[in-house]
C-alpha cells in the first residue's frame, strides 16, 4: 500500500511540476477547435449541451468557470466555450 | 430545523432579484440555478411518492482569479426534512491549468458520487447499488486540493489533487467498520490523502479513463482503541461517447468499480459479543444509453433508453453486510429541456421485489 501512495504522490507532484516548469503544448488539431466544437465536446461528456439562450451574457461568465472546477475544463477552452455561447446568444 | 429551511428559501428569493448580474465597480458576479427532483415507487406491496429533493446552487465571480461556489440540499428522502451542505468551495485560478481551492468540496473519486451520480445527468431513478447511501468510496471532503486539465498533443490529461479530513470510522454495533463520509469536523489529527487522473485519449474526448485514490492511515475517534484503523480507496471509471450515424443516435457507455480495504478492528455488539471481519468491499457498474439525437422527429430525439448493472460485495460477517447485492435497472427517458427529464424505470435487485420508479427531475 505504501508503494502505491508514493507512487501517486510522485505522479501528483511530477504533473504539478510539469504545469509549472514546461507548461502544456496542443496539437493543432486540438488548438484549432473552435468554441462550438469544444462546446459540443465538453459539455456532452456528462450532461446535455446547454443551449447558448440557456443563461444571459454575463452568467455564461460565471457558469463557465463553474464547469472549469467540475469538468476540468482548460482555462482556454473554457474561453473559447463561453465566446461561443455569448456570440451566438439570442438573450 | 424550520429557521434553517427559512434561511434557505429566503436565499433563494434573494437570488431571484439578484440574479441579473451587475458588473459595475465593485460587485461581483453571482448566480443560482440548480434542480428539483420528485420520485414515485411502487412495487407489489406498497407505492407512493418518495425523496422529493431541492438544490439550489449558488455560484459567485468574484474576479477573473477567485470564485466560490455552493450548493444546498433539502431532502425527504429519510422520511424527514433534511438540510445539508453538499459544498462550498473557494477557487484561485493560478494560470490555464491549475486551480487551487479550499473548503468543502465533491472529491473528483470515481465519476458517480457528485457527477454522474446527478439527477438530471443519471438516466436512472435509483443509484447503483454500492453507490448511494450505505455504499463505499468518498462523497464530501473539506480540505484543500488542486485540479486542472493538461493537454498533450492531441491527448488531455485531468487532475484532481486533494487534503482533506477524510471519512470518520462508524463503531456503534449496527454500523460498525463503515464510515462516515460526509462529516463536517475532523475527528483525530490524520488527514486524507487522495485524487484522480484521468485521460482523455483521443482528440474529440469522446473516451476519459481513470484511477482514483484515497488514503487515511488514522480514521478512528481521538483517544479510542479505533483510531489506528485505517483505509484505502481505489476506483477506475470510463466514460465514452460516440455517434452512430446508420441508428441516428448516440450511443454512451460508462462504468465504475471501486474497492475499499479498511483495517482489523475488533467491534462489539449490543449484548457485548466481539465482532471480527475481513472488512473488504467492492463495487461496480456498467451502464449503456441509446437516444436517437440525429433523427428527424423531435419526439424522437428527446428520447432515451438505458439498461444498467451494478454488483456490490459487502463484507459477510459484518452487521451491515450480508449477501452481495446485484441489482438491473432500465429506464425510458424523455428530455423536456437540456437538464428537465421524466424517468421511467424497472428495478429488480436481487433478494427484493421488483419495483417501477417514475422521476421527474427540473433544472433551473
Amino acid at each position: 500500500m505504501k508503494k502505491i501512495l508514493v507512487g501517486f504522490t510522485t505522479i501528483a507532484i511530477a504533473v504539478i511540476i510539469t504545469i509549472f516548469t514546461n507548461g502544456c503544448y496542443e496539437s493543432k488539431k486540438v488548438a484549432d477547435k473552435s468554441g462550438a466544437q469544444l462546446w459540443a465536446e465538453n459539455c456532452t461528456r456528462c450532461h446535455n449541451a446547454p443551449p447558448p439562450g440557456e443563461f444571459s451574457n454575463e452568467n455564461w461568465d460565471i457558469v463557465g468557470t463553474h464547469m472549469q472546477v467540475r469538468a476540468n475544463i482548460t482555462g482556454n477552452d473554457a474561453k473559447k466555450i463561453i465566446d461561443f455561447l455569448k456570440s451566438t446568444n439570442t438573450q | 430545523m424550520k429557521k434553517q429551511i427559512l434561511y434557505v428559501l429566503l436565499c433563494c428569493v434573494s437570488t431571484g432579484v439578484f440574479a441579473q448580474t451587475s458588473t459595475s465597480s465593485g460587485s461581483n458576479k453571482f448566480v443560482v440555478y440548480g434542480n428539483a427532483e420528485a420520485t414515485y415507487t411502487a412495487t407489489k406491496d406498497e407505492s407512493g411518492f418518495g425523496d422529493v429533493n431541492f438544490k439550489p446552487i449558488f455560484l459567485w465571480k468574484i474576479s477573473d482569479k477567485l470564485f466560490a461556489e455552493a450548493e444546498t440540499e433539502i431532502e425527504t428522502g429519510g422520511g424527514s426534512v433534511d438540510l445539508g451542505l453538499e459544498y462550498a468551495n473557494m477557487c484561485y485560478i493560478v494560470n490555464p491549468y491549475l486551480m487551487l481551492h479550499a473548503g468543502r468540496f465533491l472529491p473528483k473519486f470515481g465519476a458517480y458520487r457528485g457527477r454522474m451520480g446527478e439527477a438530471f445527468i443519471n438516466r436512472f431513478a435509483a443509484d447503483p447499488v454500492g453507490f448511494g447511501d450505505g455504499g463505499i468510496g468518498a462523497m464530501n471532503e473539506t480540505g484543500v486540493g488542486a485540479l486542472g486539465g493538461l493537454p498533450f498533443g492531441d491527448i488531455k490529461i485531468n487532475y484532481d489533487f486533494y487534503v482533506s479530513n477524510g471519512p470518520q470510522l462508524l463503531t456503534d454495533s449496527a454500523n460498525a467498520g463503515q464510515f462516515e463520509y460526509e462529516a463536517y469536523t475532523t475527528n483525530n489529527k490524520s488527514s486524507a490523502v487522495g485524487g484522480r487522473l484521468a485521460v482523455l485519449p483521443f482528440a474529440n474526448s469522446s473516451l476519459e479513463v481513470a484511477y482514483s485514490f484515497q488514503h487515511k492511515s488514522k480514521t478512528g475517534d481521538a483517544g479510542t482503541p479505533y483510531e489506528n484503523v485505517g483505509v484505502t480507496m481505489q476506483a477506475v471509471d470510463f466514460n465514452f461517447l460516440q455517434n452512430i450515424t446508420p441508428l441516428s443516435s448516440t450511443i454512451k457507455l460508462l462504468g465504475e468499480l471501486k474497492h475499499q480495504k479498511t483495517g482489523n478492528a475488533t467491534y462489539y455488539k449490543d449484548n457485548g459479543d466481539a465482532v471480527n471481519f475481513n472488512n473488504v468491499s467492492t463495487a461496480y457498474y456498467i451502464c449503456g444509453t441509446l437516444r436517437p439525437s440525429l433523427a428527424d422527429s423531435k419526439f424522437l430525439r428527446n428520447v432515451e433508453v438505458a439498461v444498467r448493472y451494478s454488483y456490490f460485495k459487502r463484507p459477510a460477517d459484518a452487521p451491515w453486510g450480508g449477501d452481495n447485492l446485484k441489482q438491473f435497472e432500465a429506464a425510458l427517458d424523455y428530455w423536456l429541456h437540456w437538464n428537465d427529464v421524466v424517468k421511467f424505470c424497472y428495478l429488480k435487485q436481487k433478494g427484493s421485489p421488483a419495483a417501477f420508479n417514475a422521476q421527474i427531475v427540473f433544472g433551473f
